[in-house]
């Protein structure tokens, strides 16, 4: 059992956190849609896809900032204000994406961590575990990831990540203390409707 | 790329998710909700078989109460009895094939150990906070005068359905009963051998009694010259303010203007030194005061009486 802390675990803990955080941190994106502060996005495709909320980005266009200082013009390709997702395209070819785990396998209990920009400050990383897994009460009958974690507005749109840094759901909203989240299955489904769309087209 | 990389640095984090994970899978099985409240349910632990223990404080109402199973079934509970004191409900109703958890002491805790809490909501969700025990302390009295054998200090976020949830040690085993009702919504455990006794005596007796002696009281200061010519350790006592009729204090002959300076051969400097012998293990045991009076030292043998209950 690792949880014995003895200063050798404890460091190695320190280390994973650390890289694991990086990890996401690489993959994370400010969104500035113009107007307002800054939400986030996640990298889904190192060809150009990015997701954030909706809400976030409210007119056509955006700009996104990388961790690694990049910035790009970002266009809002589509939106589902049922799930407050939004995809956007920018013209590059070789983007960091995240690497994306199973939202259908998390289990409560486990670890979750959260990158974004809460209050404005650049690639922050929160770290909690996962409450519950499932509706919550008066936000709607969807399926949320609830993570027990601090989470500010600034980390709209940005990822929730499983102990390994993969993805696992979009945050989408705090409420009653927890941090909501679109599980990443549903922003894939939601992508490639938006890419068949794209190509239909 | 560097995929292999970041999964080796990631290992210790991973081992972490899992055991934290399976630690609430495995107290989960004895986590149950609690439907006694308007809107959302509260959680408790299936204690012994057939036997779910929760937090007074969010038992709204003694009939008409539900409790959701980790085994997926909604079934009818009846309140076997519940202690405002230490805001502990026990419940009874049909375990089935159920086996309540293994449930294990809390006094190997110590500060900044790792703790999950663990409870059960609506639609027979778990739920799961983590954090770490903040304080630990002796032997508590709360507020409302119960007794807890050890102080607990929670640090973990309190959400809805948290009163009641399991304490859980980071190898899963249940430790506590979490409350945030006992400290102005502080986030506290109730320890394991605490949340046995209480159980026990309200299985027993449907309410836990309290010693009586049929006094109010308070604190003075003992004149110096008094102390010097009876030679009193002690520099204050309770002054007996009122006393009731045929109470047990007034049957052993105490009578107002007493000062109360020793229980049993335990000085009394201060009311609250006279609650530590109301336990309910002292009902119907004789204490044996010492007591100033006129100037004097005499003695009386009051037999504790239990506390009447009061109409909720």
């Amino acid at each position: 059992m690792i949880l014995r802390m003895n200063g050798e675990s404890a460091v190695r803990f320190d280390e994973a956190f650390s890289a694991v955080g990086e990890k996401l941190r690489r993959s994370t994106v400010q969104v500035f849609d113009g107007r307002r502060g800054a939400g986030s996005g996640v990298i889904w495709r190192a060809d150009g896809w990015i997701v954030t909320n909706a809400h976030v980005v409210r007119g056509n266009s955006a700009r996104v900032r990388l961790a690694d200082g990049r910035t790009f013009d970002a266009e809002v390709m589509a939106r589902t204000a049922e799930r407050d997702l939004a995809a956007l395209y920018v013209a590059a070819s070789d983007l960091p994406a995240a690497e994306i785990g199973a939202s259908t396998a998390v289990r409560v209990g486990e670890i979750a961590l959260a990158a974004g920009s809460p209050f404005g400050m650049r690639g922050a990383v929160a770290a909690g575990v996962l409450h519950g897994v499932g509706p919550v009460a008066r936000v709607g009958e969807q399926r949320w990831l609830q993570a027990d974690l601090e989470l500010a507005p600034g980390n709209s749109g940005g990822p929730l990540a499983d102990a390994n840094g993969r993805v696992i759901g979009i945050n989408s909203m705090i409420a009653m203390g927890l941090g909501l989240a679109i599980p990443s299955h549903e922003v894939e489904q939601f992508l490639r409707r938006v890419m068949r769309r794209r190509e239909a087209a | 790329m560097s995929t292999s990389n970041s999964t080796n640095s990631s290992a210790a984090l991973v081992a972490l998710s899992n055991d934290l994970a399976n630690a609430v899978e495995r107290a989960g099985q004895g986590v149950v909700a609690i439907h006694a409240r308007h809107r959302v349910p509260s959680s408790g632990i299936h204690w012994q078989k057939g036997v779910a223990v929760a937090a007074e404080h969010t038992i709204k109402r003694d009939e008409e109460i539900q409790i959701s199973l980790p085994d997926g079934r909604t079934v009818p509970a009846t309140l076997a009895g519940r202690d405002q004191g230490s805001d502990i409900a026990v419940l009874k109703f049909d375990a089935g094939a159920l086996t309540p958890p293994e449930i294990s002491d809390s006094s190997a805790l110590r500060i900044g150990h790792l703790v999950l809490a663990v409870s059960r909501s609506e639609g027979n969700h778990l739920g799961a906070s983590f954090g770490a025990i903040s304080a630990v302390g002796g032997a508590w009295r709360t507020w409302r005068g119960g007794q807890l054998d050890q102080f607990l200090r929670l640090d973990l976020s309190i959400y809805i359905g948290f009163s009641g949830s399991a304490l859980v040690n980071a190898q899963g085993q249940i430790v506590g009963l979490n409350t945030s009702g006992l400290a102005r919504g502080m986030a506290m455990a109730i320890p394991a051998s605490t949340v046995h006794r209480v159980t026990k005596e309200l299985l027993e007796k449907g309410h836990v009694s309290r010693g009586f002696l049929g006094i109010g009281m308070q604190p003075v200061i003992l004149p110096a010259a008094v102390r010097e010519r009876l030679e009193l350790g002690s520099e204050s006592g309770a002054l007996l303010i009122s006393v009731e009729p045929d109470g047990p204090a007034a049957q052993a002959g105490l009578m107002l203007g007493d000062v109360l300076l020793a229980l049993d051969g335990q000085a009394i400097r201060d009311t609250d030194d006279i609650q530590a012998h109301l336990g309910s293990e002292k009902v119907g045991k004789d204490l044996t005061a010492s007591i100033l009076r006129g100037g004097a030292l005499t003695q009386a043998v009051i037999r504790v009486g239990e506390r009447p209950r009061r109409g909720r």
